[in-house]
């Protein structure tokens, strides 16, 4: 069924959906409709799970890592600093192996507080263990949010899905609601390999020593590894089930291309559009959209980008000191290429706070990149006033 | 669908431990520890008689009815009395007040009174050698009589007038207090075993010769002469002590007094004169020298009397009457004004320059105060200021003389009557057992509750209800934690219930306004009553509602076979939330023990 609906309201249908068992969350700009749907379909007992309100955002993890620990199917909201107050209990999330999935709406980090979009706030947790899902649209929130759950429990992992601050959140657009017996052909119950039992009394996350911690590292990273192999495969099931696929990157009109931007979340559609004008002008540019930034698609993207002269990145967030997150992930995903087929990588800050991205932005950065004679040392920023 | 990739998944290698994690003795940790230590309800310690309001309330909320009715016999004699006519402070002292509305304390009393009335009286378990005489049959000594018979004592009551009661019968009319609720309760008595002798009016011989013949003597003869108002001409036609005048009526004559009738005084005997007065068919106007807010008599009854029609003249007082042919036909009153504060805290009346008035009167009614008649003492016992001198327990000067009541400078209510009555037993008791060798130590303090009344459940030590000791402070709102009770309104009366237009037993007619003289409050129905105790608190004592074990974070708190609670102080980290959470403030962080 299609119904116009936020990018909040995506979520909150995506985890009815996969039929959650246990929610726990606190409310923050611009996430909060997302729990607000859930706790009403709870206590309507539209979703028979169970709605655990916590007093912050470290609780709400905590409850959903307690949960999920005991085997339930969670799910959580956050956003910004919400997000960075969950910080340790991601920790416990993803090196407990839990595969709780969350919500997290796009917003920039205080100070100055600001409520708009950009992706650091994500971005900083990039080390925690869990995996990011990027989406461009509100029918991607939807079906990604499904997915998650598919993809966290198979691999054992926490998984994030990441929405643009009000270009998603609060926009309305036409979505293509499955049917719940489509979603739970998809998404079967989940089965978890350890469970907390109170007939059996142990205790997680206890103390590990020297000799034994790394393995613990290591089974993670492999479980990360598998994602590829476990998301490509959901996401065919996906297309089967619903015509629609949404691939860890995708390659828009790259053949032949001079020039690929590489863009994530909203930024991705206004480029699309940018593209096809200038393609209808006989240029020759074209797009990949990096959908899945942790695990980062490196073989994926050495293969859709290789032997493309010049690649410009779009990044809606800093790793100050640095630069560019996506460009400097990228970078050294493009390094294995031998020199030949190694695109020129050009760094793009723009669009932070919620400074609009718009076509015209998007053209100078396709023109600067196009008549730059090599990339700078130094990521550029866009549209900073002097 | 395709066996997904997953299917052949290892389980994750994550960190379990199977050891138990009582190894670890967090408990060393801690610099404070929690203490189950309960505390007084305001309402036990604001109770004149005593009463263990918060302990009967908890026996109701379990179901545990008839044990409810005897904790609350233990400490008050008469239940069905004071649950209609007590001024109950406990209300005034309920931290439920803070919350939303106290609990209606009196209507659940009055239930456990009339329940109680309708079964057996208590009986002694024991019996003790001795045998005591109670002078007056008021509130205050038929408390010392009941208290002295439970404690095993004989005793014989004696009362000057022709049927018993004091106070409660020649003051308190029917509509507030049935004749048929005191008739049943003297009877309560008289099966008990107590001697109740009335028409037996004690001279000074006839107390000496008491003192005699009995081991002990408990004088209670209240205060009944009404005091005169010092104004000129009061001596004469028309004008008439209150009190007799509802001696009067109560013993069932109904006085003509005319159209217009004026009280003087502001309290509760003002307030009886008036509404008795109005059932008589009168117009009733209260004469008070001071205003509303200083009048000493029960708010509810001064509420009441308005309802009825009674009105009121503040800030007025009495200064000449005037009488044409042997009939008082008006009252001159000076107008008073607000003076300095006095001892009592209230402002001074002083005499107005302006605004003297006149107003017609067919009778006009003093009520400005009662003395005790002290004809009836043993010559040993001395007056002093009118009173009887007697010690917090009721001890007199004179040996084997106890005092109490209105006689003895209590407090005048029902509810400090009953309250000097059980202390004297107390003191009787101990000093009857003293004379027969058994020495046995009276601690005023220990046995009150919290500075208040005292009780006889700590001193008979058989307490059923199982406090951890010490257990002497009250607990007031801020040590509750008012987030685990949810709002509930109070239960109140019907008024339709009641017998507002009904006639008086004896057939005689209401007054104007069809205001009768049978009972005007209604009371509760029972499954009511029941449902108000359950507004109760609890404050302060621990009522195994098991939320510190729920809070516990260490789960180091245990019920105990015994159906309390045990810390594991092993474990027990001291982070006091479990005193936080606890909704009576029955936990006590505390340095004690460590």
């Amino acid at each position: 069924m299609r119904k116009v609906i936020v990018g909040n309201h995506a979520v909150s249908l995506g985890v009815k959906l996969a039929r959650c068992e246990v929610i726990s969350a606190y409310p923050i700009t611009p996430q909060t409709q997302v729990v607000e749907m859930l706790s009403e379909m709870c206590a309507s007992g539209e979703l028979p799970a169970r709605f655990i309100k916590v007093e912050s955002e470290h609780s709400a993890m905590a409850a959903c890592v307690g949960a999920s620990a005991a085997g339930a199917r969670t799910f959580t909201a956050s956003s910004s600093h919400g997000l960075a107050y969950m910080h340790e209990m991601l920790h416990w999330a993803a090196g407990g192996r839990l595969p709780v999935v969350m919500a997290n709406v796009n917003r920039a980090m205080g100070p100055g507080w600001n409520i708009w979009m950009d992706q650091n706030d994500s971005l900083s947790q990039r080390d925690t263990g869990w995996i990011q899902l990027y989406c461009e649209t509100n029918q991607e929130v939807l079906d990604t949010t499904i997915q998650a759950f598919r993809l966290a429990e198979a691999v054992d992992l926490p998984v994030m899905v990441l929405l643009d601050a009000f270009y998603l959140s609060h926009t309305s657009e036409p979505v293509d609601v499955p049917p719940q017996a489509l979603v739970d052909e998809f998404l079967p119950r989940r089965r978890a390999r350890h469970r907390l039992d109170p007939k059996e009394p142990h205790a997680y996350g206890a103390l590990v020593r020297p000799d034994d911690y790394m393995e613990m590292r290591r089974d993670q990273q492999h479980a990360m590894e598998r994602v590829h192999a476990v998301l490509a495969e959901a996401d065919a099931d996906w297309a089967r089930l619903t015509d629609r696929t949404w691939p860890a990157a995708e390659a828009y009109r790259t053949d032949d291309a001079e020039l690929v931007l590489v863009t994530s979340g909203t930024i991705t559609s206004t480029a699309r559009h940018v593209i096809d004008a200038r393609r209808a002008d006989g240029e020759r540019i074209g797009l990949v959209k990096v959908r899945l930034f942790r695990p980062f698609p490196s073989a994926l993207l050495r293969r859709l980008l290789a032997g493309v002269p010049r690649v410009a990145v779009l990044d809606r967030n800093i790793s100050p000191g640095h630069g560019g997150i996506f460009a400097e992930e990228l970078r050294s995903a493009l390094y294995d290429l031998p020199p030949d087929d190694r695109p020129a990588l050009y760094g793009y800050v723009l669009g932070l706070g919620g400074r609009d991205v718009t076509p015209d932005v998007i053209g100078g950065v396709i023109d600067g990149t196009r008549t730059a004679a090599a990339p700078e040392r130094e990521d550029l920023w866009v549209g900073v006033k002097p | 669908m395709a066996e997904p990739v997953t299917a052949t998944r290892d389980a994750p290698l994550i960190s379990v431990s199977r050891a138990s994690t009582l190894a670890n003795r967090t408990g060393s940790w801690k610099y404070i520890m929690p203490t189950y230590r309960d505390g007084v309800a305001p309402c036990n310690a604001r109770c004149p008689t005593g009463v263990d309001v918060e302990g009967y309330m908890e026996l109701l909320r379990q179901d545990r009815v008839d044990e409810a009715v005897d904790l609350l016999l233990r400490e008050n004699p008469m239940p069905a009395v004071t649950g209609r006519v007590c001024h109950h402070p406990c209300e005034a002292a309920c931290n439920r007040g803070h919350f939303d509305e106290a609990v209606a304390v009196h209507l659940v009393e009055r239930e456990l009174g009339d329940r109680a009335l309708a079964e057996p009286p208590p009986l002694p378990a024991t019996r003790r050698e001795g045998r005591v005489a109670v002078v007056g049959s008021g509130p205050a000594g038929l408390a010392c009589a009941y208290h002295l018979t439970l404690l095993g004592y004989t005793v014989t009551v004696l009362e000057a007038e022709a049927e018993a009661g004091g106070m409660l019968r020649q003051g308190i009319p029917s509509y507030r207090l049935p004749r048929t609720v005191l008739d049943r309760q003297l009877a309560w008595y008289r099966a008990m075993g107590i001697e109740i002798r009335c028409g037996e009016r004690i001279d000074a011989a006839a107390a000496d010769s008491l003192l005699a013949e009995y081991d002990a003597v408990f004088l209670a003869p209240g205060a009944h002469r009404g005091r005169p108002l010092g104004a000129a001409g009061e001596v004469g036609p028309g004008v008439v002590p209150g009190l007799e005048f509802l001696r009067a009526v109560n013993a069932g004559a109904r006085p003509d007094i005319g159209r217009h009738v004026a009280i003087v005084g502001g309290g509760n005997t003002a307030m009886d004169c008036a509404r008795t007065a109005q059932r008589l068919g009168a117009r009733a106007t209260v004469i008070y020298r001071r205003t509303r807010e200083d009048m000493p008599a029960i708010a509810s009854e001064i509420a009441e009397a308005e309802a009825e029609g009674v009105v009121f003249e503040f800030l007025a007082n009495p200064r000449a009457f005037h009488r044409a042919h042997d009939r008082l036909i008006a009252v001159e009153c000076d107008r008073m004004a607000q003076g300095e504060p006095d001892a009592s805290g209230r402002r001074r009346a002083v005499v107005a320059e302006h605004g003297a008035f006149s107003m017609y009167v067919d009778t006009l009614l003093t009520a400005i105060g009662e003395d005790a008649v002290l004809d009836c003492l043993p010559s040993a016992v001395p007056v002093t200021n009118g009173t009887i001198p007697a010690d917090e327990l009721g001890a007199t000067p004179a040996t084997g003389t106890w005092a109490g009541g209105d006689a003895a400078g209590v407090e005048r209510t029902v509810a400090d009557a009953l309250g000097s009555g059980k202390a004297a037993a107390m003191d009787i008791d101990r000093a009857l057992r003293a004379r027969r060798g058994v020495d046995v130590v009276l601690d005023a303090p220990s046995l009150r509750w919290a500075g208040g009344a005292m009780s006889m459940s700590r001193w008979r030590g058989d307490d059923p209800v199982q406090r951890t000791a010490p257990a002497n402070d009250v607990v007031a709102f801020d040590a509750l934690n008012p987030v685990h009770f949810t709002h509930l309104p109070r239960h109140r009366e019907h008024p339709d219930a009641g017998q507002h237009g009904g006639a008086a037993p004896d057939g005689s007619n209401g007054g104007s306004g069809g205001y009768g003289f049978a009972e005007v409050n209604p009371g509760l129905a029972s499954a009511e009553a029941l449902a108000e105790a359950r507004r109760c608190f609890n404050c302060g004592v621990c009522n195994a509602c098991e939320l510190c074990l729920m809070f516990c974070p260490d789960a180091a708190i245990a019920r105990t076979a015994d159906g309390r609670f045990s810390i594991d102080l092993d474990h027990c980290k001291g982070c006091g939330v479990c005193a936080r959470e606890c909704p009576r403030g029955a936990i006590v962080m505390t340095r004690e023990g460590l």
